[in-house]
């Protein structure tokens, strides 16, 4: 029983390394190999550590697996982390496939420092505007899709801040209440038309 | 079984000995050698089953930490090559 365990314990291990294996061959980017090796054979080695235990049953066996296991655990997601970011600034090309590089434009080259651009710089057009909700006002008690901001001031809210509470890309089924504040996005005209009738 | 397993991953030392020699960048030979490390790992836990040697885990451990530590200083170096 305990050699069947630990000999299908060590097959799924095997095969988890031998699958790393195609996909460090069959990947078409560094970044996307990268990602198949490391998830996979932490996984195959946890597997094969936990078999090998299995089999010999002893504590002393049981502690250095649980040391290789704890030590690949720790190591590879900082290794991944460190040669990624090594290579994105060396240059190495994200595959053609690819359709989102969140990182586009935010890493400073000079000092690698990892920062968001202003809005400002990114889009001169745009502004990103905070507009309270009054007691008063005909929005609230309202969902955000009721108040149809889009339709009538081509605004979009970015977010709706509740307290100390920030619901971000909020859904059109949000309900505003009074006391709320508004994040919006548009052209200064557009902005003010919609804080007019946001705060009543 | 062992064999098998022993079997596949040599398998898999293969298929990432061939990303190590055909690249293209640097950074893909350095991940095809983290990988041959690991493996190794695997490799020679399965062997000290094999031959019923709990000793070669130490030897495992060591494996562990030498292989981390290689791909630190080769993203530390590629990092500084590429410059500010």
């Amino acid at each position: 029983m305990r050699e069947i365990l630990s000999g299908v314990l060590i097959l799924i291990g095997a095969l988890f390394m031998l699958l790393g294996g195609v996909g460090i061959l069959r990947m078409p980017d560094l970044y996307t190999r990268m990602s198949a090796t490391t998830k996979v054979v932490t996984l195959g080695i946890g597997s094969i550590m936990l078999g090998v235990t299995i089999h010999f049953g002893e504590l002393g066996v049981l502690t250095r697996a649980l040391a290789v296991i704890a030590l690949v655990l720790l190591t590879t997601p900082v290794a991944a982390h460190m040669i990624g970011r090594a290579s994105y600034f060396a240059g190495v090309p994200l595959c053609k496939e690819t359709v989102v590089n969140e990182l586009h434009g935010h890493y400073d080259l000079r000092t690698h420092e990892l920062e968001s651009i202003p809005l400002a710089e990114l889009e001169p057009q745009l502004l990103i505007m905070r507009v309270p909700i009054s007691h008063w006002s005909a929005i609230a008690e309202k969902t955000l899709a009721e108040t149809e901001l889009r339709r009538h001031y081509k605004v979009t809210v970015l977010a709706v801040r509740r307290g100390s509470y920030v619901i971000p890309n909020p859904d059109g089924d949000v309900r505003l209440l009074a006391g709320d504040e508004l994040i919006l996005i548009g052209t200064p005209e557009q902005l003010s038309e919609a804080a007019k009738a946001v705060q009543g | 079984m062992a064999w098998i397993a022993l079997l596949m991953m040599s398998l898999a030392i293969g298929l990432a000995f061939i990303r190590l020699a055909y690249g293209p960048t640097l950074s893909d030979r350095v991940i095809a050698m983290d990988l041959i490390g690991t493996l190794a790992i695997g490799i020679i836990a399965v062997y000290a089953m094999v031959w019923n040697l709990p000793v070669l885990l130490d030897a495992a451990i060591v494996l562990a930490l030498i292989g981390f530590l290689g791909t630190i200083a080769f993203a530390y170096y590629l990092e500084r090559r590429a410059g500010p």
